[in-house]
């Protein structure tokens, strides 16, 4: 063990970069966007390019004490933070796109460019990069493969995994590692092996670099939105639109409460009280979705709404999809504090789960608001809470429970995208058997053997012990 | 110790999403979470929970702050960030945390009482008067020496006999010291389009100055402002501020709203100037102020074609420029590299000349710095946009009038 003190060891691995260490330095760092949960790492490092967080990881077994990546900080599971304490390591100085091109139809970005900018990068090329989480403006795409991040748009093109062509990964062996590259992305597991990296949620490795998948930018785009007195009817418009051969790009769901936070805040977008709404999306060449766009309408209409608006008008579109996309900040006009659960069920059972939402969320005191991606059934309840206030956060923790367990019986999962984290490890029993957890345990210890990356994370009780 | 005034409870409204880590300047810079609006309210509700001690880096981060508001903009849950940003600094600078530089304490007391301090400026004027420029942030123009604004609306009135809306005007205090001719060129953009420009002589400085800073002192300003303004039989009060505007807003809210001079003029539609052949090419910044402090949605439309320009919104024209207030005095490193940023562009725009237009004469006063500095290379002309609508001392009254007053 080296015998200096934490800081000077950061200094010499970190010439360039920054070193905060001072309380008032950590306290920004103490949480994600779960902010009620508070852990005060150590330090925190702001590597100043690539090679330095290439040369701070090379070095890192020797400080003794857990190494935590951060992107934006935007999990809401718990990802980026000091469980067992240690230093944070915070990527915002990695931001360069390296390479589109356009005629490969892929690009080259480093960890820490924010998604959104990297969609105004691509966009003047006529190419676009499918996965859209709603916290896009911030979001980093090292956040994004380390918990494999979806997004409205994944019902049709598919989450972050099915764009990653290939990760650069620092080990804390030293090794800088490539699974794949610009003409990755097939074949058997030895030349697949990126695909342990998505999702591993920062305790495998540090990225530094990916090769990401683009598309043409769709030609067209038809917006719709539907609303539905309840939650049967919304339901069978869901399993129509599933089944239509126009195939949704995106079918997203709010329910009455969602709606009614809309439409109280600055995002409003002239959504009938009390009702359910439906948005989707139908694009591709405009002959195709023009002639598409009617009968979907009716589909709609047929589920049994009687307020279907439909445009292919950009300005229409931004803002629908704002007001859909800030509902998880919108929340924090309704309550300081909430906690988002992110499980996928048969979407056959989704009318039977969130009634067990409310009735659950209604016995106990507590609002739940749900804004979730209805196609894929990746429930979004956000249950409301003070965390100022005793017994609170408990009693939505057992509500929380009590829907998990629910999920398992319908044969659902627990995390659609938002990862495990230190928020939902504890459900990882419920849902695998200790057989699975013992397979599932071998991929850390290879890469990350004394689980020195973020320790306490995905399992319980997986610590790093000095 | 200094007694803190508690902090509002809203405080609690953020859910730390982060949607507005992507707009904040000091974060962009540097990276640091702290520096970053989601982190500075967590310092801040940390210190006042009693988790976190005072700690001279809550008091740096504080202080790094621009106050562009863009996280006001950006922020879902409504948080009112720079309502809880004005407070902590004037309770840092209350208590001795932090200290504003001289230069800023001295202007702060001087602005208090307008007629020293058109005194005190009176050499800036005479300087710049003789088209000099002997300051980076002192872009040119021919202020009036002696004649105020009031006197000149007057003269004015007197001369054209305007029969529309009635409007009081905000005639500031930099602005009046030392860029005069801007307020006389708003007094004749407004006279020319049947305005009716009312000067009330006891108004005095906003307050922005002591708010930006953190001084005491705004509190007196804005009672004699309300006296000032708020038994005026007018149909709107307007600035030629976005900075001051927003200000004297908060001072005169909830009775009566102030108007941005050119959002006004732009539900008047207002006399096109003509410039047939023009190779000039104007590009328009969008003050802070007035997108993320009034939230307005920009400069009218009609108002930039009225200037007769081709015109486009300069790059991140809704970004701050990094003059804040009086940011670039507190921290220039910071500013210029914020500005470093947001001007490269002129380096290669066209044009002949090329115009950077906005609406707020301290951001006028930071980009023109951009050249006096080297971080522009080429020529370029900085000016208020009200300035390109001006007609000029020999004018008419335009002969139809409005159909109704707006306010
Ligand atoms: C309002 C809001 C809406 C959201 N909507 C969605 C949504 O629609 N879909 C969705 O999937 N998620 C959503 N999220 C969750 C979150 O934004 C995503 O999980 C996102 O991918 C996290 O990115 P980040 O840069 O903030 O990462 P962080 O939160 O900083 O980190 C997330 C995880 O990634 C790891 N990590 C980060 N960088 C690296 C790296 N370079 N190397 C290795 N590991 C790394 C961290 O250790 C951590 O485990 C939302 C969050 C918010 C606040
Ligand atoms: S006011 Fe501007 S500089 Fe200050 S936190 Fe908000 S965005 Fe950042
Ligand atoms: S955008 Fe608003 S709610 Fe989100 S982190 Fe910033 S201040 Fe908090």
């Amino acid at each position: 063990m080296n015998p200096l003190p934490l800081s000077s060891q950061l200094k010499q691995l970190l010439p360039r970069g920054r070193i905060l260490d001072s309380p008032a330095q950590l306290a920004g760092y103490a949480a994600d966007a779960l902010g009620y949960k508070s852990y005060l790492p150590d330090a925190v490092v702001i590597p100043a390019d690539a090679d330095e967080l290439v040369g701070f990881m090379k070095g890192a077994r020797q400080l003794g004490v857990p190494v935590i990546l951060r992107g934006a900080g935007t999990s809401l599971s718990g990802g980026p933070v000091a469980a067992q304490g240690g230093v944070v390591v915070h990527t915002s100085g990695l931001k360069r796109i390296r390479e589109i091109n356009v005629e490969g139809f892929w690009c080259e970005v480093e960890c820490g460019v924010a998604l959104n900018d990297l969609d105004a990068a691509l966009k003047p090329h006529g190419v676009f990069y499918p996965p859209d989480p709603s916290s896009g403006p911030v979001c980093t795409l090292g956040g994004n493969v380390a918990s494999n991040a979806g997004g409205a748009h994944c019902f049709r093109y598919g989450v972050t995994s099915n764009y990653v062509l290939g990760v650069e990964v620092v080990l804390l062996d030293g090794s800088v590692q490539r699974f794949g590259g610009p003409a990755g992305g097939r074949g058997p597991w030895r030349e697949d092996w990126k695909r342990f990296m998505i999702g591993s949620e920062g305790t495998l490795g540090a990225f530094t670099r990916f090769w990401l998948r683009l598309l043409p930018l769709p030609e067209k785009v038809w917006t719709l939105r539907a609303t539905y007195p309840d939650l049967r009817s919304i339901e069978a418009a869901i399993h129509a639109l599933v089944a239509h051969s126009s195939y949704p790009a995106a079918i997203e769901m709010l329910d009455p409460r969602g709606v009614a936070m809309v439409e109280t805040s600055q995002m409003a977008v002239g959504l009938p009280k009390g009702s359910f709404m439906l948005l989707l999306e139908i694009d591709g060449p405009p002959a195709l979705v023009d002639a598409r766009v009617g009968p979907v309408a009716d589909l709609l209409r047929h589920a049994g709404s009687n307020d279907v608006v439909l445009s292919d008008q950009d300005a229409m579109r931004q803002k629908l999809w704002k007001a859909r996309k800030a509902a998880g900040g919108l929340l924090g006009q309704l309550s300081p504090d909430y906690v988002v659960q992110d499980a996928v069920i048969p979407k056959s059972a989704l009318a039977d789960v969130l009634q067990l939402v409310y009735d659950e969320a209604d016995a106990a005191g507590i609002r739940a608001v749900n804004v979730f991606h209805a196609g894929d059934g990746n429930l979004h309840p956000n249950f409301l809470f003070d965390s100022r206030v005793p017994g609170e956060l408990e009693k939505v923790e057992l509500i929380s429970e009590r829907l998990m367990r629910r999920v398992i019986e319908v044969g659902g999962t627990l995390s659609g995208e938002h990862g495990i984290g230190n928020d939902k490890s504890a459900y990882m029993p419920l849902v695998f058997g200790p057989d699975s957890m013992r397979l599932q345990w071998a991929v850390p210890a290879a890469f990350n053997p004394t689980h020195q990356l973020n320790p306490l994370k995905v399992f319980q009780n997986r610590r790093f012990a000095t | 110790m200094h007694p803190k005034t508690p902090l509002p409870d809203y405080f609690s409204n953020c859910t730390h999403c982060g949607f507005c880590l992507a707009v904040c300047p000091t974060y962009k810079l540097t990276g640091d979470e702290n520096n970053s609006p989601r982190g500075r309210l967590r310092l801040w509700s940390e210190e006042a929970a009693g988790r976190l001690p005072q700690d001279k880096w809550t008091d740096f981060y504080t202080d790094e702050c621009v106050g562009c508001l863009a996280c006001e903009t950006a922020c879902p849950a409504q948080v009112p960030y720079g309502e809880l940003f004005e407070h902590t600094r004037h309770d840092h600078v209350s208590a001795g945390r932090s200290k504003p530089p001289l230069a800023l304490r001295l202007a702060a007391a001087a602005v208090a009482r307008p007629a020293w301090f058109n005194l005190a400026l009176l050499p800036a004027r005479f300087i710049r008067s003789l088209g000099l420029s002997i300051h980076r942030f002192l872009f040119k123009g021919r202020p009036a020496l002696l004649q105020s604004t009031a006197a000149y609306a007057r003269e004015l009135m007197q001369q054209h006999r305007p029969t529309g809306p009635r409007v009081a005007f905000l005639t500031g205090c930099l602005m009046e010291a030392a860029f005069r001719e801007i307020n006389f060129a708003t007094v004749r953009v407004l006279i020319e389009n049947n305005v009716q420009v009312v000067i009330p002589e006891d108004q005095t400085c906003c307050g922005a100055f002591q708010e930006h800073s953190g001084l005491a002192g705004a509190e007196p300003l804005r009672a004699q402002n309300r006296r000032a303004f708020l038994p005026l039989d007018v149909d709107a009060v307007v600035s030629n501020s976005s900075g001051c505007g927003y200000s004297l807003g908060k001072s005169l809210a909830p009775e009566r709203p102030v108007r941005d001079v050119l959002a006004f003029l732009g539900e008047l539609g207002p006399v096109r100037r003509e410039r047939a052949g023009s190779r000039a090419r104007l590009y328009v910044d969008l003050p802070c102020h007035l997108v993320h402090g009034q939230k307005a949605a920009g400069i009218p439309q009609n108002v930039l074609d009225a200037t007769g320009y081709s015109w486009e919104l300069a790059p991140n024209a809704r970004d701050c420029c990094g003059s804040g207030g009086v940011y670039n005095i507190q921290k220039p490193e910071n500013a210029r590299a914020i500005l470093a940023g947001k001007s490269a562009f002129l380096n290669e725009a066209e044009g002949a000349p090329v115009i950077l237009g906005t609406s707020n004469h301290v951001c006028m006063m930071q980009w023109h710095s951009a050249g006096a500095t080297g971080l522009v290379t080429r020529p370029y002309e900085v000016s208020h946009i009200i300035q390109l609508l001006d007609p000029g001392a020999g004018f008419a009254v335009r002969a139809t009038a409005p159909a109704s007053a707006p306010c």
